[in-house]
């Protein structure tokens, strides 16, 4: 008796994943590491392209740029007006891309508790691609007195209007249970992918609209001026600052929605919040660049297992990580069979996937869900 | 019988349950709820598997508001709190909890912090004291920084006990928090929660299944089906008699040789019940009158009948039904059916055998549908070999039947077979007692 009791008392040594020592690091110590990272990916992908431009002249441009500093111009002019008006929108656009995706995957995965979660899952996707291809087939290009283009426009519209539908179809007395919002969101997209080919097979141009489509479906940032990235941009930091306030949410929605309830917490109005923004992100981010897929899948479970799960580290961390991920996927899609651009989807899943396949299988006993 | 709340000296009560009626849907699962209780209680919830322990929980936590009546914590109704103030009063430990992301101890712990931090929410020197305290009265300090999901059952149990200690609650409920551990984690996991309540005064409302735990670490245990059917200390509530009706099996209660506690043992076998049954039966006292009621219609009848001592059988009652709870209380023998199922043969063969044995029946107003149709029926062919019935009503017979005319007959055949009408309680009394 006496001995069987000692035996189940004895401590179990505690097992350190192996990844433990990174979420010791201070978490303003691991953001200005990655705004570090952001900042180097971002000369770099400014210095390749059809004329490389060495990364000193382009530090040049760029601080000169700022009005502060004043470097004597002994670079050719063309290079500058290729910086400012051609690369740099492409590159920050493609930065806050990937940052809005990851963060709106933090968002869903948070709250709906679930791995598989990924910014699409509710309706965006479905509803963008069906904004495209309405776009797409309209015979005119612009909406009159809207520097934007009709097709990033309708894209945005579809996406929200969609994610409203869900949200509202998975509602019953006051409630939306998580897995209603989820089978809705899959019969939504099922519906209107069926509308989009409906759409598509109807249309006059049918022939150019499933190329022109084709190419948004594959994804990529092809902006060509700034006034699209300043209207989205701003849309997306604001909705990444907001994300940051709901941190202490994430971690109690992690208890399940009773628990987060016990906790304090008016769920259903948080989740509506947390849909919101997320799709707000979403929708904001694929307007310009198309679907591009596994970005915000992957780089929130990424940085759960470098840093650990609470989101006042992961929010931020994983805005960060995304920028970095698909600027780096984007400057591979421009530089691998240039002067050609592969679609930046293919990047992101053939870098992704492995990467994060490496960080799975070095703590595998450390990620469970 | 066990109704009698132990004597207090009367002040404002900590947390009051005030006539609260309560169902998911249309159909009430709670009725009429009434409870009161004191600062610094221990309380023990008992009673079968679906009685409504847990949302009567969820109710006092405040994540579902009462269709009827008030539940005042501190004075206050609770349905004018908001989520964060009640989350700053009352912690809830769930009967089991798994974690989607790897989160360490200590944070799960630091989480009870949430009703505690702002918007931008960063939690201050204040907030780690108390979550390191928590660990600590928890005994969890070890643990801090291993991952919660790769816990035992009984850890895991200690960290959700910590965590709601960090919300520094006055009133601490705990849905059934040793179901899923051995034994030595129940006594430490209550164990504990019995510390908290001595040392920090904490209130602590605890669903249990285990009776012999209950008893052992509980001063005061409420027995529930439905509604509260028994409110008293474990020697009062744990009684041979009460538990046979509420969860329908025989037990054993006794105290062991050497234990200062008392203990419920399971029927050892099918013929060992039935002994027990037949033991209990020629021990108690025989019933003289079955009453059938239902919708609260039987509620003044089988008051009067305890009062005056008389041993009366119940049924066939539904569960669910407020006069179910309350014969479960009042009556020696209750017929039982599921909730809303109509009266099956089983049961319909006991209110037989019932009824060849009193020697009055007393058919309150209830009301008639195609589900309890049968018992008058069962009525009409035990009048015929020879059994008195009382027809009580207070209600017209055509306002409560639902059989389209059917239920009309047979009241009619039972009055004309010689059923006496009675008006009131009182001259039902005195025909009873004339017995």
């Amino acid at each position: 008796m006496k001995i069987a009791a000692r035996n189940t008392t004895i401590e179990q040594p505690p097992v350190k994943p192996p990844l433990e020592g990174l979420r010791k690091v201070p978490f303003p110590f691991v953001l200005l590491i990655l705004s570090g990272v952001v900042c180097v990916v971002v000369l770099v992908s400014v210095s390749f392209g059809s004329t490389p431009i060495p990364l000193g002249t382009i530090g040049q441009i760029l601080l000169n740029g700022t009005g502060i500093f004043h470097f004597a111009r002994r670079w050719d002019p063309t290079a500058e007006l290729i910086i400012w008006q051609v690369r740099l929108p492409v590159v920050i656009g493609t930065a806050l891309v990937g940052a809005a995706l990851a963060v709106a995957g933090v968002l869903f995965q948070g709250m709906l508790r679930n791995p598989l979660a990924d910014p699409y899952l509710i309706g965006t996707s479905s509803g963008a691609a069906l904004g495209a291809a309405i776009a797409f087939v309209l015979p005119f290009d612009t909406v009159y007195g809207s520097f934007f283009s009709l097709t990033p426009l309708l894209a945005f519209v579809g996406a929200m209007l969609t994610v409203l539908l869900v949200y509202s179809i998975a509602r019953s007395d006051g409630h939306t249970p998580v897995v209603t919002l989820l089978l809705a969101g899959v019969v939504i997209n099922a519906v209107l992918i069926a509308l989009q080919t409906l759409v598509l097979t109807l249309s006059p141009h049918a022939q150019f609209g499933l190329q022109a489509l084709f190419n948004w479906l594959s994804g990529g940032v092809s902006v060509t001026s700034w006034p699209p990235i300043f209207v989205v941009g701003t849309i997306i930091l604001v909705g990444i600052v907001f994300s940051l306030t709901l941190s202490s949410v994430l971690d109690a929605f992690a208890l399940g929605e009773e628990g987060a309830a016990h906790l304090g917490l008016n769920v259903e109005r948080r989740k509506l919040v947390i849909v919101v923004v997320g799709s707000l992100l979403t929708a904001a981010a694929v307007s310009i660049s198309g679907l591009i897929g596994f970005v915000g899948l992957v780089t929130p479970h990424a940085m759960r297992l470098l840093l650990g799960p609470r989101h006042r580290l992961l929010l931020p961390s994983s805005a960060l990580g995304g920028a970095i991920f698909l600027m780096l996927a984007d400057l591979l899609a421009r530089v691998v069979i240039a002067p050609a651009v592969l679609p930046v989807g293919i990047f992101t899943a053939l870098v992704g996937a492995p990467f994060f396949l490496f960080l799975l299988r070095g703590s595998k006993r450390d990620y469970r869900w | 019988m066990v109704t009698t709340p132990p004597n207090k000296p009367i002040k404002r009560p900590f947390l009051a349950v005030d006539g609260v009626t309560f169902g998911y849907g249309r159909e009430p699962l709670l009725y009429d709820v009434h409870l009161q209780v004191q600062q610094g209680e221990m309380i023990g919830l008992l009673g079968p598997n679906g009685s409504g322990k847990t949302t009567l929980l969820r109710l006092l936590s405040g994540v579902y508001r009462p269709q009827q009546g008030k539940i005042l914590l501190e004075g206050h109704d609770l349905q004018q709190w908001n989520r964060q103030d009640i989350a700053r009063h009352v912690a809830v430990v769930p009967q089991e909890l798994h974690m989607p992301f790897a989160f360490t101890v200590a944070q799960m712990v630091s989480l009870g912090r949430t009703p505690f931090i702002n918007f931008f929410g960063s939690p201050g020197k204040h907030d780690e004291s108390i979550v390191m305290d928590a660990l600590h009265a928890a005994s969890i300090e070890p643990l801090a920084e291993r991952i919660f999901n790769q816990l035992s059952g009984g850890e895991r149990q200690r960290v959700m006990i910590a965590m709601a200690l960090a919300q520094e609650p006055s009133l601490l409920l705990l849905d059934e928090p040793t179901s899923h551990l051995d034994i030595k984690f129940q006594v430490e996991t209550l164990a504990l929660v019995q510390r908290l309540n001595r040392e920090r005064g904490v209130t602590v409302i605890a669903a249990m299944h285990d009776l012999n735990l209950a008893a052992r670490y509980f001063p005061r245990l409420l027995l529930f089906q439905r509604g509260i059917v028994a409110d008293a200390p474990p020697a009062e509530v744990l009684e041979q008699g009460v538990l046979r009706r509420v969860y329908g099996v025989n037990v054993q209660v006794g105290i062991l040789r050497g234990a200062e506690h008392i203990s419920v043992l399971p029927p050892g076998s099918e013929v060992a019940s039935e002994v027990a049954e037949d033991q209990f039966r020629e021990h108690g006292p025989q019933p003289v009158v079955h009453v059938m009621a239902g919708g609260g219609t039987g509620e003044m009848m089988m008051r009067a009948l305890a009062d005056a001592h008389i041993a009366f059988v119940a049924g066939a009652l539904n569960i669910g039904d407020s006069d179910h709870t309350l014969a479960l209380r009042l009556a020696d023998e209750v017929i039982t059916e599921q909730p809303y199922a109509p009266i099956s043969l089983p049961i319909l063969e006991e209110v037989r055998k019932s009824l060849a044995t009193v020697k009055l029946l007393i058919i309150c107003s209830m009301p008639i549908g195609p589900g309890n149709l049968a018992l008058l029926q069962e009525a009409v062919a035990s009048e015929r070999h020879g059994l008195r019935v009382l027809l009580y009503h207070d209600t017209a017979i055509a306002e409560r039947d639902y059989t389209g005319g059917e239920g009309q007959q047979l009241l009619e055949a039972l009055l004309q077979a010689g059923a006496q009408s009675v008006a009131s309680v009182g001259e039902a009394m005195d025909i009873v007692k004339q017995l």
